[in-house]
């Protein structure tokens, strides 16, 4: 009997190692070029065939994807400002879902049910907001420490819980990706461990849960990528906003 | 893709609200604790972190609460 925990280890495929470091390829990083040729394919080769006035499926379904996180990006980080950011937040958007979706077909990876993936995604965005706040507003981006209209005695105060707060942004970002991927990985593990090892007359009910639960977690893949890529937004838009 | 964005909302709003309260609380406590080893000051540090903390958890909450709740009456006002 496997482990549910089987399907998250990570095999070697092709040894590499350079200087120490070690930059094997393994199932992992296979899943994650998995991800990126289908991004880049479903979107590059009908940019390449001659894009129609009026549109085919495919080009009518990527048009919808791409206009949906343009709406999404200016709605919370405003359209002046945030025509500058859709490419990148399409693109982390596409590539979230791509991977959780990927991770769905047996007997594949999921990449991001690993916290080191999402922890970089989360790490990257947290360094991109500093970035951005201190280029647009200099030391006055301190004044995001300081919420507008409290007073003066609980500044003290006030100043720690927002540093937590902010602190708090990207580590919640990567867990809940990271947590919600691996619980849905792992129930449907465990639930096929049951119908596998189960009597047939009793195997069929687990069996037929995990069937239901799969197309949960294709809703759940979607949400998740859609909620990383909306915090991204809202945590961009504050940034440029400044309260 | 409209027809479903209450649904997606509230979705986003449930997923938020709960990772947001305990992660604030846990970077509070291991930033006290962090503080405690570096300094010597054992428990105290945790004790205030941890309340530093679950207070601003209970703050990004309220702010994610107070954004929704305006929007909500706005809707309510539209529909009046």
């Amino acid at each position: 009997m496997e482990s549910p925990l089987h399907h998250f280890e990570v095999h070697t495929i092709v040894p590499i190692h350079i200087g120490g470091l070690d930059l094997s390829i393994n199932n992992a990083v296979v899943a994650m070029w998995v991800g990126l040729a289908v991004i880049c394919g479903m979107f590059i080769l009908p940019a390449r065939k001659g894009l129609s006035l009026v549109p085919g499926k495919l080009q009518s379904v990527l048009e919808i994807a791409v206009e949906f996180i343009r709406n999404l990006v200016y709605e919370f980080i405003g359209e002046e400002e945030g025509r500058k950011y859709v490419p990148f937040i399409a693109s982390l958007f596409l590539f979230i879902l791509a991977c959780n979706l990927i991770g769905l077909v047996p007997g594949s990876y999921t990449i991001t049910s690993q916290l080191v993936v999402t922890g970089v995604f989360a790490t990257g965005i947290f360094i991109l907001t500093l970035v951005i706040g201190f280029s647009k507003h200099g030391m006055g981006f301190l004044g995001i420490l300081v919420p507008p209209g409290i007073p003066k005695v609980l500044i003290p105060v006030m100043i720690p819980i927002e540093i937590i707060s902010m602190l708090a942004r990207p580590i919640s970002l990567a867990v809940r990706l990271f947590a919600n991927m691996t619980a849905g990985h792992t129930v449907l593990a465990v639930l096929f461990g049951l119908a596998m090892t189960g009597p047939l007359w009793l195997g069929w009910l687990p069996f037929g849960f995990t069937v239901v639960i799969n197309g949960l977690e294709i809703a759940i893949a979607f949400i998740q990528a859609y909620i990383f890529t909306t915090l991204t937004c809202v945590y961009i838009g504050d940034v440029i906003k400044l309260h | 893709m409209s027809e479903n964005s209450g649904f997606r909302q509230g979705m986003q709003v449930a997923f938020r609200l709960g990772t947001e309260l305990t992660v604030a609380t846990i970077i509070g406590g291991l930033l006290g604790y962090a503080l405690d080893s570096f300094f010597g000051t054992k428990p105290w540090g945790m004790v205030i972190g941890i309340l530093l903390g679950s207070a601003a958890g209970c703050l990004a909450v309220y702010r994610v609460a107070m954004t929704l709740t305006i929007e909500e009456d706005d809707t309510n006002n539209d529909l009046e």
